[in-house]
């Protein structure tokens, strides 16, 4: 049975009030809390550390899948391998999730290692939040990995939200492009306290005509610090484009390394990576708009991770 | 409306010899803006136009000297507060902010995010398509567009006094005319007191006032016409010293 509490963190980390619609597979301290498949989306248990492998059949368009994972236990550090099997010219939603809830001093953690083949033609748009809250000291720990490999023509979207509370949080994002195929990544994490969290990218440009694009927003606030490291390399006429911001607030601090590395003289990489305060200009039109200063930061965080 | 007295603000300077001094910028400047009127406010590049409305708006702190809105003494108000007396402006450089919409930037000018109300704001500015609500205020809006959205804001907070920045600049020559109409409609419908800095001989025209700055003090006031002959002499390109000082000097112009 879902509680009270567990409900909040579904809220939090799918936007669900109530038992969605569509295929979902609801985990809850490690274990299976309920499951639903549909005629076009199977989901059953795979034999890697207690994941899941979910088929989406050929040509299945507006279904939504949700698998989040909500965790509430101390000293529960759970580790899950899914995979994703995308059918050709399918096009579906993923909303995935942690959200954690800690009433102790003990730690708790996930760690979602997920999967993703798309066949030709097939486009997700895959969405992940994390959040930790409660009243506990106990550490919260989150470490998702993603892996994508796109064939020919596919396409994928991920957004990658860390809302707040994860104390620790180390992130592998690792893509592979067939030819046509395209990918949009957006991420945006927020620390505050000591909390700390790395970004780990890396994206292979394998096809002719591929085209790879992250977005990597920041809100470093406290004495916390993120890291962003992310690479495209790319081995055929194809587009690439990194963009870091981070956005620093009292003494947080911040590492990004981005790199590009070209293979093939038809290939254009570039990026954008900016490290700094709030814009004073930003601040003074807002005010000028007559928003008090701690109004004007919020309204300009809120935007850029809008 | 608005009295400025004796207004001075000044800036530290770093000499060759790495000693600091201070550089007066705007150099005692006095004036009384009359209600509902249209003032522009012209002269060369660096004489201060910029400053004096960023001390307008609170955004610097004079050094000596006074404003006073409606009667109301503004020094040692903020921006915010001056913001809710009802001034209103209207940067030469607008901020952009990467993520913020152009809805949620003209929501919080127009303090509501009631749809048909922006649109409202929208018709009234000109600006007649409702998609452009979706765009990011970012790197993306051209100069043109950055300034239409700066204008549109500052129109939406409905201000008693509006200052506009050099508004025309980036703006297709022929969309000048039109955003004239558009601040003088402003003007008359809504009694707002207006000033408008710029250069251009449209905007010029259409004041009531000219008031011409030189080298961060009140050099001229007048109608267009007998302002014009001053506006002649002057010289607008901003690398005077440069060129005045060298014997063969290139106009950089
Ligand atoms: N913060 C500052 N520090 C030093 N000099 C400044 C500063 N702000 C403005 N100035 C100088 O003050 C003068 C007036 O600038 P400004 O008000 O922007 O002129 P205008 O808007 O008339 O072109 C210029 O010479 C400019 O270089
Ligand atoms: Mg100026």
């Amino acid at each position: 049975m879902l509680d009270a509490i567990d409900k909040q963190l579904l809220k939090a980390v799918a936007d669900l009030e109530q038992i969605p619609q569509g295929a979902y597979n609801i985990r809850k301290n490690g274990q299976l809390e309920s499951r639903k498949v549909t005629a076009n989306i199977n989901i059953v248990a795979n034999a890697r550390k207690s994941g899941i492998d979910i088929t989406v059949a050929p040509g299945t368009v507006n279904e939504s899948i949700h698998i989040p994972v909500i965790l509430n236990k101390a000293n529960l550090l759970d580790i899950v391998e899914n995979r994703f099997f995308i059918g050709e010219n399918s096009d579906v939603t993923i909303v995935a999730g942690c959200g954690i809830h800690c009433g102790s001093d003990k730690p708790e953690g996930h760690a979602g290692i997920h999967e993703f083949y798309l066949e030709k033609g097939s486009r997700i748009r895959y969405v992940e939040k994390h959040y930790a809250a409660g009243p506990g000291s106990g550490k919260r720990t989150l470490n998702p990995v993603t892996k994508v490999y796109l064939a020919e023509n596919a396409h994928v979207e991920m957004d990658l939200v860390q809302i707040g509370g994860v104390d620790k949080a180390e992130r592998k994002n690792e893509a592979e492009l067939g030819p046509g195929s395209s990918m949009l990544i957006t991420e945006k994490v927020m620390t505050d306290g000591k909390q700390r969290a790395v970004s780990n990218n890396k994206i292979i440009l394998r096809g002719k005509g591929s085209r790879a694009e992250l977005i990597s927003r920041s809100v470093i606030k406290g004495s916390s610090k993120q890291d962003f490291f992310g690479s495209i390399d790319a081995y055929a006429q194809s587009y690439g484009h990194l963009e870091c911001d981070a956005i620093i607030m009292d003494k947080g601090t911040n590492e990004t390394v981005p790199a590009l590395r070209s293979f093939h003289p038809d290939a254009e990489l570039t990026h954008e990576a900016a490290i700094g305060k709030i814009a004073n200009a930003q601040l003074m039109k807002l005010m000028s708009l007559g928003l008090e200063y701690d109004e004007a930061v919020s309204r300009i965080i809120q935007g850029f991770l809008q | 409306m608005l009295t400025i007295k004796d207004l001075v603000y000044s800036v530290s300077e770093l000499k060759d010899d790495g000693t600091e001094k201070r550089k007066e910028i705007i150099r005692g400047v006095d004036f009384t803006f009359v209600q509902g009127k249209f003032y522009a406010v012209t002269g060369p590049n660096g004489s201060g136009k910029t400053t004096l409305s960023k001390l307008i708006m609170g955004i610097y702190k004079p050094d000596s000297g006074r404003i006073v809105f409606d009667g109301q003494e503004l020094t040692g108000l903020s921006i915010s507060e001056r913001a809710r007396l009802g001034i209103a402006f209207s940067f030469q450089h607008p901020a952009r902010f990467k993520g913020m919409s152009f809805r949620s930037l003209l929501g919080i000018a127009a303090g509501t995010d009631d749809e048909k109300v922006l649109h409202r704001i929208l018709l009234r500015v000109g600006l007649c398509s409702f998609d452009f609500l979706d765009k990011e205020v970012g790197s993306k809006l051209s100069g043109g567009e950055i300034k239409k959205v700066e204008l549109a804001t500052t129109i939406a907070r409905n201000p008693r006094l509006a200052i506009f920045d050099e508004p025309d600049t980036g703006i297709d020559l022929w969309t000048i005319g039109p955003m004239v109409e558009l601040l003088q409609k402003e003007q008359h419908e809504n009694g707002t007191t207006t000033i408008v800095i710029s250069h251009n001989e449209k905007f010029l025209r259409a004041a009531d006032e000219v008031i011409l700055l030189k080298n961060g003090k009140v050099a001229h006031v007048g109608s267009f016409d007998n302002t014009l002959p001053m506006l002649k002499d002057i010289d607008l390109c901003s690398w005077g010293e440069h060129c005045l000082e060298e014997t063969d000097a290139r106009c950089y112009r």
